[in-house]
């Protein structure tokens, strides 16, 4: 996923679904672990406030696509099943939420029966039926949820739905007032089914909710904390839940703050000058390089850093000059200093070097770093005497080639040093800054002729299709499209092939996936140096010193309702 | 006198509308623009996106989505952010418009008082070492940019002073005067600052060029020869022909900052104004906001210059001519 | 006569960037310098230092070495020597502005008398055309100008301007002043127009052309050309505004408001990076100011019984 604005998590890894067979499996790790946090009620109260400087767009769970509101919905709905509110790897599990248990699979994986339970309410009275849950499935096809397509085309129904989103009935979803039961069936077995109900894409919604999307109109929910109001401009304020009281501490807590306030409009380095003062408790936007070392030596306790596995990289168009070529690529990929660009993000304690496309930490990632002098498994330097010969060789010298990256201050300055280490090895490099609202999809767009772009990508979940399968298959490539978000437009369909044998693999035998997932990383990178991966930065969040027991969740980071205030 | 005004509204009717038709083709002529699939989100299918499409009537025709984007601007008043669903462009400006108001309302205070007590200074004492002084001091102020200025004035008071010396600036952000008059003004009282500074200059040494001016003419030596003080003849004769041009001048630039021209103070300063709004939804190429923003700051430069021309035609038969 | 002694020296030094860069400094100042060094006192110092207190986050520049022979000013983020840059910026910055006020002032004079002389519909629609540019938001026009112009270059028939070139900032600043200059040279014309030597002219059958040529434009270029140096002060403050936004001079290029840019990004700890060209900003505008009233109080005699500046 892109970290900002656009993003798509999903969850956990449902690797125990046996495809064909009837038995009643689970497809989701029966996780033992029920564990939660433990509610302490003397820290109870106050508001919290949170900094961005750019709200998050709309306030509908169905709709919105950004980790700024994903960190608020996960407090304030609720689906079927949920992720474990927990620190540690257990928040990327799947845990039942508004569901009694861990749905009954059946019928070779394609019928999931849920048994809703009883007693709980919105923030607005009304009781939660199985006919808000029913509702809620069918209006993600109204609201053109984006992944309504692709996550939920499996249920049966769908399709029609798809088609005609105002008049959509779910025939595949069935529910039981009588005896409160969901069964949803869908038309071919879905590892990841699980994970995508357990989104706040899933969440429960009244069945009064709109049928399109609500923007700055807050629908109500049953998690721990409402939506009180919302102006793009100033503020967004949630109150606590009267009608909210804890089913499933692993998958609602209880929160801390009676108000979680986030407030907009003020510059970064404001921001971090009021969680300096104590005048605001944490900053979500990504902190100002030059206030780093000050924080790091001042306020060392008020920082929170945690591991992703998210990669920084340069795609190169397959398609066009000069990077057509394959000795061209590689050239760029002996001669840009992977440390130069860590350094610019901020240091060696915060990034490091990445060679491969899968980043370290990742199921099927081996280290290799097969573009450097010599190669080896850990990544020691450029070689821009050899990157000068290769792209004397390529016979791409002197090409004009244009960087398109985003105008903030770190991905500009990234570019700018890639572009001036271009032009050293023999290239015409220039820099393209476009505002993040328009470089994402402008890099994909085959039709803008983007030789080398910069851009990010946010892991979903732990599965090395995530980056492999989606970011550089043949499917993932639309021609002339602003959605195609395989950037490099690689597309080679016997490694088409060997993915599919991955991703069959995976459900049964895991190891045996992993392994042919790495052949496959190098065969893409090393074999073709499709991309320049650059670093794998890590995540760090800045409290107020009056802030209070920080936890962070892998799937939703830092959890806004479980910091004290008092 | 009515036929020149009539002329004067209608041709500002024509510039607000050749304006709003310069800003939707330059949207839709800005590559990467296409809000459908930005507004659809990432690996949207193309059926989603065509959706979406029809559904905020992109798929229509540039005339007819100009058209259909004007009414709901002006009559139905409904027209909503491409960016925030939902949120509405009027509302979000008229409830950004007084935070710009106060911005530009304290600083032209500032700014008249500072500016015309220099003016009046300066060409009272001219040929001594203060006039130049006052002149030069006018010059570097207008000479700065207004966001550098901005920045510096941030680093001072928010920087490594901030514990001492500034202890008492808070931080950035808007506190409304209904809610506490103290802060509003603490909040202001820097933004105020950077903001008069710029204008101040022009005006002290456009009221002391006019003031000069006015003392070179006949009736103010008949009123020496008469035996009036040097004070009475500027404050009470040449100060008052003066005002002209600055009332004029006056009416210009504040229209134009009522209209969001102080976009660069308000983002260094986080002040949610209009200028701010226009910053933003130009960085997110929010194109119902950018359009109402531009309509609103162009209808007030346009009034301020109809008021002004209509206010010189007024005094100054000859120009209704014109 | 200070104002021009001011402006002399300092298109001097910047025309002379190259070779205070090469000579002097042995800097690149567009390249990319992020891993390199240099001796300060004797001790080799990276350039881009890494914290080592606390937590160890953050990379910082050099800061000022006040050693004219390298990095005087420091290292920006780049690893590049600011002082040489600001060199440089200032030949953009002033290249910029100057060229910009030069087209301005060209184009603005010719509307503006047409506009004032002809009257009548010509005049109706040259005004129209005026306000509609002067109520435009410049920042929205320059931002989608530079996304267009700045990615794919502008293509007019045989014309070709080239993505990143620093003709578009010229044109997009030229083009948003043209009322301010077009306007009061309307206004004097009209007034010239009014005047009993060109009755005269008219009434002795010499052609529009002619008349405009010979006896109208030598009466406006005073003012043209006291409006000159202000124009030239105006334009690099906008200059500097427009790469503010990131959408004026393109990188590696510096101009004095790409490196404010740069140094507002370090402001909380190398400040002089942001300080510098901004400095060098209000000098250059207050001597073309000063420039300017000198140009007016030659033009017009009697503005000296009024006082100097």
């Amino acid at each position: 996923m892109k970290k900002f604005r656009l993003m798509r998590i999903v969850g956990a890894f449902a690797a125990t679904l046996l495809v064909g067979a009837s038995a009643v499996t689970s497809s989701v790790p029966a996780s033992a672990d029920s564990s939660s946090f433990t509610y302490q009620p003397s820290h109870a109260g106050g508001t919290l406030k949170l900094l961005a400087s750019t709200a998050g767009g709309t306030l509908d769970p169905q709709v919105n696509y950004t980790l700024q509101y994903w960190q608020l919905f996960q407090a304030s709905y609720d689906g079927l099943l949920s992720f474990h509110k927990v620190s540690g790897q257990s928040s990327f599990d799947v845990v039942p939420d508004l569901a009694t248990a861990l749905p009954i699979v059946s019928n070779g994986g394609k019928t999931y029966t849920f048994t809703l339970r009883k007693g709980i309410k919105f923030s607005n009275g009304a009781p939660v039926t199985v006919n808000d849950v029913k509702a809620s499935l069918e209006r993600l096809f109204k609201v053109s949820n984006p992944n309504a397509g692709s996550w939920y085309a499996g249920i049966v129904g769908a399709t029609a739905c798809l088609a005609t989103p105002a008049t959509c009935t779910l025939s595949g979803v069935v529910v039981d007032p009588s005896t409160n039961k969901v069964v949803i069936n869908l038309t071919t077995p879905d590892a990841e089914f699980a994970d995508q109900l357990a989104t706040p894409f899933g969440s429960v919604l009244p069945a009064t909710a709109p049928s399109k999307d609500s923007g700055t109109t807050p629908i109500p929910g049953t998690g721990a904390y409402y939506f009180k109001s919302y102006n793009p401009n100033t503020k967004l304020v949630m109150l606590r839940n009267p009608n909210f009281k804890v089913w499933s501490a692993a998958a609602q807590p209880q929160g801390y703050p009676d108000e979680i306030d986030q407030v907009f409009s003020n510059t970064p380095e404001s921001e971090v000058t009021m969680v300096e003062n104590n005048q605001a408790n944490f900053v979500f936007d990504p902190l100002p390089s030059d206030r780093l070392s000050q924080l790091s030596s001042k306020y060392a306790n008020q920082l929170h850093v945690n591991t992703l596995t998210a990669i920084w990289y340069m795609p190169m168009n397959v398609n066009i000059a000069p990077f057509n070529n394959k000795l061209a690529r590689e050239a760029v990929n002996y001669a840009i200093d992977k440390n130069a660009a860590v350094k610019i993000f901020g240091g060696s304690k915060l990034a490091s070097p990445v060679c491969t496309i899968l980043p370290p930490g990742f199921p099927g990632h081996v280290d290799s770093c097969p573009f450097q002098t010599p190669a080896g498994s850990t990544y020691s330097g450029p070689d821009l005497a050899k990157a000068k010969a290769l792209v004397k060789q390529s016979g791409t010298s002197g090409a004009a080639v244009a960087i398109v990256a985003t105008n903030d201050t770190v991905n500009a300055a990234v570019a700018q040093y890639a572009a001036s280490v271009l032009n050293q090895i023999g290239y015409k490099a220039t820099v393209k800054l476009l505002s993040a609202n328009i470089q994402f999809n402008y890099i994909q767009n085959t039709k803008n002729k983007v030789q080398i772009s910069l851009t990010q990508w946010y892991q979903d979940y732990p599965q090395a299709s995530d980056f492999l399968k989606i970011l550089l298959s043949c499917s993932q490539f639309h021609p002339g499209s602003d959605n195609s978000i395989n950037i490099s437009g690689f597309c080679n369909k016997s490694i088409d092939a060997e993915m599919a044998t991955a991703s069959t693999d995976m459900i049964s035998n895991p190891t045996a996936g992993n392994a042919l997932w790495s052949k496959i990383d190098q065969a893409i990178q090393g074999g073709n140096a499709v991309w320049a991966p650059l670093f794998t930065p890590k995540q760090i969040d800045f409290v107020s010193s009056g802030t209070g027991n920080y936890q962070f969740s892998k799937e939703f980071y830092m959890y806004v309702d479980q910091l004290w205030v008092k | 006198m009515l036929a020149f005004v009539l002329r004067r509204v209608s041709s500002a009717v024509l510039v607000m509308f050749s304006i709003s038709v310069l800003v939707f083709l330059i949207f839709f002529a800005t590559p990467g623009v296409d809000p459908a699939a930005r507004i659809a989100g990432r690996s949207a299918t193309p059926q989603i996106i065509a959706q979406v499409r029809h559904a905020f009537g992109l798929d229509r025709a540039l005339p007819i989505r100009y058209g259909i984007m004007m009414d709901h601007l002006f009559f139905k008043q409904d027209l909503s952010s491409y960016v925030n669903i939902g949120a509405k462009v009027v509302p979000q400006i008229l409830q950004a418009a007084p935070i710009t108001i106060s911005l530009v309302l304290g600083a032209s205070v500032l700014w008249l008082l500072v500016g015309i007590a220099g003016g009046i200074v300066a060409a009272a004492n001219r040929g001594k070492f203060i006039d130049p002084l006052i002149m030069f001091l006018g010059i570097a102020a207008i000479s700065v940019p207004a966001y550098w200025l901005g920045e510096v004035v941030n680093l001072i008071t928010q920087g490594g002073l901030h514990h001492s010396i500034f202890s008492w600036v808070p931080s950035s952000g808007y506190v409304s005067i209904f809610q506490n008059p103290f802060e509003w003004g603490l909040h202001l009282l820097f933004p105020w600052l950077t903001l008069a500074s710029l204008y101040a200059g022009i005006y002290a040494r456009v009221l002391r060029a006019e003031l000069v001016n006015a003392l070179n003419e006949d009736y103010v030596r008949t009123a020496r020869a008469k035996g009036l003080s040097e004070r009475r003849i500027l404050i009470r004769h040449a100060f008052r022909c003066s005002l002209i041009s600055i009332v004029s001048l006056f009416g210009l630039d504040f229209g134009a900052l009522i209209g969001g021209a102080a976009l660069l103070t308000e983002v260094v300063f986080g002040l949610p104004g209009v200028g701010l709004l226009t910053y933003s939804s130009l960085q997110n190429l929010d194109l119902p906001v950018i359009m109402g923003c531009v309509m609103y700051g162009a209808f007030f430069v346009v009034l301020a210059n109809a008021v002004v021309d209509i206010g010189y035609a007024f005094l100054d038969p000859r120009v209704r001519v014109a | 006569m200070a104002g021009l002694g001011v402006l002399i020296f300092i298109v001097t030094i910047c025309l002379l960037a190259p070779i205070y860069a090469h000579n002097i400094a042995h800097t690149n100042p567009f390249a990319s310098n992020i891993q390199g060094s240099t001796f300060i006192n004797g001790k080799r110092v990276m350039l881009l230092q890494q914290n080592t207190q606390g937590l160890g986050f953050g990379v910082t520049p050099i800061g000022p070495t006040w050693n004219f022979s390298h990095y005087f000013l420091g290292a920006d983020d780049q690893g590049r020597d600011v002082f040489a840059r600001l060199l440089y910026g200032g030949r953009s910055s002033l290249l910029i502005g100057t060229a910009s006020a030069l087209l301005c002032c060209i184009v603005a004079s010719i509307l503006g008398l047409i506009a004032g002389y002809f009257g009548g519909p010509i005049d109706w629609l040259l005004s129209r055309v005026f306000d509609i540019i002067w109520a435009f938001p410049i920042y929205l026009l320059a931002i989608s100008l530079s996304v267009v112009l700045l990615t794919s270059g502008l293509n007019i028939g045989p014309l070709h301007i080239g993505a990143g070139s620093l003709f578009l900032p010229i044109l997009i600043i030229a083009a948003v002043f043209i009322p301010y200059v077009a306007r009061p040279l309307r206004g004097l014309t009209m007034s010239l127009r009014e005047r009993e030597f060109i009755q005269a002219a008219i009434g002795s059958g010499s052609s529009d052309l002619r008349i405009l040529w010979k006896e109208i434009l030598p009466n406006a270029a005073p003012s043209v050309i006291v409006f000159f140096p202000l124009m030239v002060a105006f334009n690099m403050l906008t200059e500097s505004a427009l790469s503010f936004l990131s959408i004026g001079v393109q990188p590696p290029a510096a101009s004095w408001g790409t490196i404010i840019n740069d140094g507002l990004g370090l402001l909380y700890t190398r400040p002089w990076v942001a300080l510098a060209p901004g400095i060098m900003i209000a000098i250059t505008a207050v001597s073309l100011n000063i420039l300017g009233d000198g140009a007016r109080d030659a033009f017009d005699p009697k503005a000296k019984l009024r006082g100097s500046i």
